[in-house]
């Protein structure tokens, strides 16, 4: 009788344990039913997603195709307006793409390198006083990266030759002008001599008036004007001296 | 003593009909396939949605490019036209 209570109590007790044990694994009606109603909702929301990117998609692509139509209409009337041809273009841009990725790494060599390379840099002197006067020249966007690509070269080229240069500061920090320039102790020490810096740069200076921060002179040597120096400067003189009074 | 014998198996009897009724509260291997499946969608579903959403990044992206090279281009034209004298 005490085996029969005994084995039965245990058989409860067993049984019990596996029930608690299985609930615990497995989980109930209630909870399935909650995790089959998020996923579905899921489900649901995830594919109104997709229809809302599907939709997004189509108009981003209709965009681009209006946005390449847009560019290469207003490429063609600038190609237009300039007198060159797409492929002249494309060939000017790519070339001085080019010429910058080149200048670039000659920016990164030492001065005993670049000697090696000073025809080649004279040689991309040349080509880029060709292309300033290309007629893709005529977009301003153009001819900053070419007079950017100048003043590189040019002081490369200094740089190699020894040459002495002086970079334009600001009128409102440095008052720099050529008289100034030249005044200072390091350059003549004389501000008489400011037209050897006028004649000396040519290239960039049209105005000794007119000199741009950032621009690279040169500095030719000498301690006096010679006779070509000495004619631009009573030239420009002269031609203040016409000039009328600005009312002051 | 029979009778309690016959108390004490009839309690076992019902306490273990109790247990296994209480079993069938869980989902049916069939239910449970349903949510696997339907989980399996949704994991699906979040990685084409993943998916398509970085495509219209790119797309985005390369329109805003786009947009800038043809605001560039007329940048363009307008100065070439101002140089050129209003041409």
């Amino acid at each position: 009788m005490k085996t029969l209570i005994v084995s039965l109590s245990a058989l409860v007790l067993v049984l019990a344990l596996a029930q608690t044990l299985q609930a615990q694994e497995k989980m109930t009606k209630d909870e399935w039913q909650a995790q089959m109603t998020a996923a579905t909702k899921q489900v649901a929301d995830l594919t109104a997603q997709m229809a809302k990117l599907d939709s997004d998609r189509v108009a981003l692509m209709a965009q681009s195709t209006k946005l390449d139509a847009d560019v290469r209409a207003c490429e063609d009337a600038l190609y237009a307006l300039l007198g060159v041809t797409r492929e002249e273009a494309e060939a000017f841009e790519k070339e001085l793409g080019d010429l910058e990725k080149r200048v670039d790494e000659l920016q990164k060599m030492s001065d005993q390198e670049l000697v090696g390379h000073r025809d080649e840099l004279e040689r991309i002197q040349t080509r880029l006083k060709e292309l300033a006067n290309h007629k893709m020249a005529k977009i301003p966007r153009m001819a900053d990266r070419i007079r950017v690509l100048e003043d590189k070269v040019a002081a490369l080229l200094a740089s190699i030759t020894k040459e002495k240069t002086y970079t334009v500061g600001t009128w409102a920090r440095d008052r720099d002008c050529l008289w100034n320039i030249a005044k200072k102790k390091d350059i003549y020490n004389n501000a008489w001599l400011w037209p050897k810096i006028w004649q000396g740069n040519r290239d960039k200076i049209r105005d000794p008036d007119v000199i741009k921060p950032k621009w690279v002179l040169k500095i030719p040597e000498g301690k006096e004007l010679s006779r070509e120096e000495k004619t631009a400067a009573n030239r420009y003189y002269r031609k203040k001296a016409a000039e009328p009074a600005t009312g002051q | 003593m029979q009778a309690f014998r016959k108390v004490l198996i009839t309690a076992v009897c019902a306490a273990t009909i109790a247990l296994i009724a209480g079993c069938s509260n869980s989902p049916s291997d069939e239910e449970m396939r349903k949510l696997t499946d339907l989980q399996a969608q949704v994991k699906q579903l979040e990685d084409q949605v993943a998916t398509k959403q970085r495509e219209n990044a790119t797309l985005e992206k390369q329109n805003a490019e786009k947009n800038g090279k043809l605001q560039q281009c007329q940048s363009d034209q307008d100065a070439v036209k101002k140089a050129m004298g209003g041409q």
